[in-house]
């Protein structure tokens, strides 16, 4: 028979289990295909062993119930991720730091003779601030003298892009946005800066590897075929790995990673802000936080301090860098920077546009922190303010959000190369705009600026 | 683990980087034959490299144990 209904559409590709949510809650069916494999990862110990070490998303059996393959061989439940991230919204160290995760996955996974079968960047999401495998049946039994599987995904998905992030421009890693399998490694070779041929790593895995997948293109693998051995794959793997941790990227320079040291805040308003936002997810109690702007994450920390998760988006791949570091340094488990432009936010793409969600699919948040933002959409984007106050609206319930008024210096600085075109941009037509899809609670004025704080609830 | 069995290693490093056998491949995803054949190319190198990564790596921690001996620590923390 087909999958349940439920099946989640980015699980479809791998015969040997399914995906799928029944009664909010998300399981995984293993079916005939996938038993050997999964049995001997449960046995082998390698299960134990990943999961202790944060490496592997945990799971408990469970029965089975309702309609499935009659080929099913068990169900499990996996833990739930509270948010579900794409590489192309990962800053350079979320990437670097999966891709580690993946090698070293896969190098205890050798040791226990099991493989994994591929090393999809999308197989990895953040829990708990650590970067964690999520695709169980992705751990194979390891076929004795075959290479790596995975090799060319793990190329693609991650050396490829962290190189050019890192020796051409942070910005490249948005090519995964369009490349969801990963950046072709002949485009890679093509962008990549003459010097990235020096490093003996990325010579052998990306220039030499995309010349002979040019050489080797629509031929079979030849019957009788030289293998390699367990020693040379975990030497492959090795070199992959040191490749891939030599690769860094310094956040500095940008528009917005220094904001918070060059703006014009008063120490005052920037305490009085905080507290107000303390003061509204006291009140609200949301679970889920949506951090729109978050910048290094300010704010987003004072709100997560309740315990909510949150995640806290920002434009500039040095701010989320900035804010992953610390989340990082920190241990803080329950914030996740991530990459996003407000202007074009993350779509929903694959196979019939449903493989990968758009940003508004993995909503609506219980609370929405928009903080010293709306005047880049409203004037910087020249977005209308009923227009911004309806993204807000699908966003979430609640909602944290900050008028910065014409007079404001930050605002002047947006004018200052452009007509004023902006005669609505004004404090009673942004009550007015978003009045009409929200209740305004409350509103504050912040000390020693002209910007007021409001706390308004979806109608 | 003594030097000598991280010369064992870099041996088996070279005998073992590559053998002939016939295999097919398994599973879902097309591991690409240019990225099969790459693999098979390299393994020679990258398992040499890991050889000598490994050796040094015992080489190192020889010498520092002798160092720590001289200084007269604890030479089992090694």
């Amino acid at each position: 028979m087909t999958l349940p209904e439920g099946t989640l559409p980015s699980s479809f590709r791998d015969p040997a289990g399914y995906v799928f949510r029944r009664d909010g809650v998300l399981y995984r069916g293993i079916r005939a295909p996938g038993r050997p494999h999964y049995d001997t990862l449960m046995s082998s110990g390698l299960y134990d062993e990943l999961v202790a070490a944060g490496l592997l998303i945990r799971h408990e059996e469970v029965p089975a119930s309702g309609d499935h393959p009659d080929d099913l061989y068990k169900v499990i439940r996996p833990e739930e991720i509270p948010f579900v991230s794409y590489p192309y919204e990962w800053s350079f160290s979320q990437l670097q730091d999966a891709a580690l995760a993946t090698l070293e996955v896969e190098k205890r996974a050798l040791a226990r003779g099991l493989s994994l079968v591929d090393a999809s960047a999308y197989n990895i999401q953040f829990l708990r601030g650590r970067p964690v495998l999520i695709d169980t049946l992705s751990l194979r039994k390891a076929v004795d003298g075959e290479p790596w599987t995975a090799y060319r995904q793990y190329c693609q998905h991650f050396l490829a892009p962290l190189a050019l992030m890192s020796l051409r421009d942070v910005r490249l890693g948005q090519l995964l946005r369009v490349h969801l399998d990963g950046i072709p490694l002949d485009l890679a070779a093509a962008l990549l800066p003459l010097g990235s041929r020096r490093r003996p790593s990325l010579l052998l895995h990306v220039h030499l590897h995309a010349r002979s997948q040019k050489r080797f293109e629509a031929r079979s693998i030849p019957a009788a075929r030289r293998t390699i051995g367990r020693h040379a794959l975990l030497g492959l793997v090795d070199s992959l790995e040191s490749g891939t941790r030599k690769l860094r990227w310094r956040p500095s320079g940008t528009e917005w990673a220094d904001y918070y040291e060059d703006t014009n805040y008063t120490r005052e308003g920037l305490e009085d802000k905080r507290k107000t936002v303390e003061e509204f997810v006291a009140a609200v109690r949301p679970r889920t936080i949506w951090d729109f702007g978050g910048n290094v994450g300010p704010f987003s920390r004072a709100a997560a301090a309740s315990g909510a998760h949150t995640v806290s988006f920002d434009i500039d791949p040095a701010c989320v860098e900035k804010n992953y570091l610390r989340v990082r340094a920190e241990k803080e488990g329950n914030i996740l920077p991530l990459l996003q432009d407000l202007t074009n936010p993350s779509p929903p793409a694959g196979w019939e546009n449903e493989e990968r969600m758009g940003l508004f699919e993995r909503g609506p948040a219980e609370a929405v922190l928009a903080l010293a933002l709306i005047h880049h959409l409203a004037i910087g984007n020249n977005v209308p303010l009923d227009r911004v106050a309806r993204l807000f609206a699908r966003a979430g319930r609640h909602l944290l959000v900050e008028f910065v008024p014409k007079s404001d210096s930050q605002v002047k600085r947006l004018l200052v190369t452009r007509e004023d075109i902006f005669v609505s941009y004004t404090q009673a037509e942004f009550e007015k705009a978003f009045g009409d899809l929200f209740e305004i609670r409350r509103r504050v004025p912040l000390k020693g600026s002209e910007r007021t704080l409001y706390i308004m609830e979806k109608k | 683990m003594t030097h000598h069995h991280a010369l064992r290693i870099l041996a088996a490093g070279l005998v073992l980087g590559c053998g002939f056998a016939v295999v097919t491949a398994a599973g879902y995803i097309d591991p690409g034959t240019g990225s099969y054949m790459l693999q098979v190319a390299i393994a020679f190198l990258v398992g040499i490299a890991f050889s000598v990564k490994v050796f040094w790596k015992k080489i190192r921690a020889f010498l520092s144990k002798i160092r720590s001996g001289k200084k007269g620590k604890d030479v089992d923390a090694a």
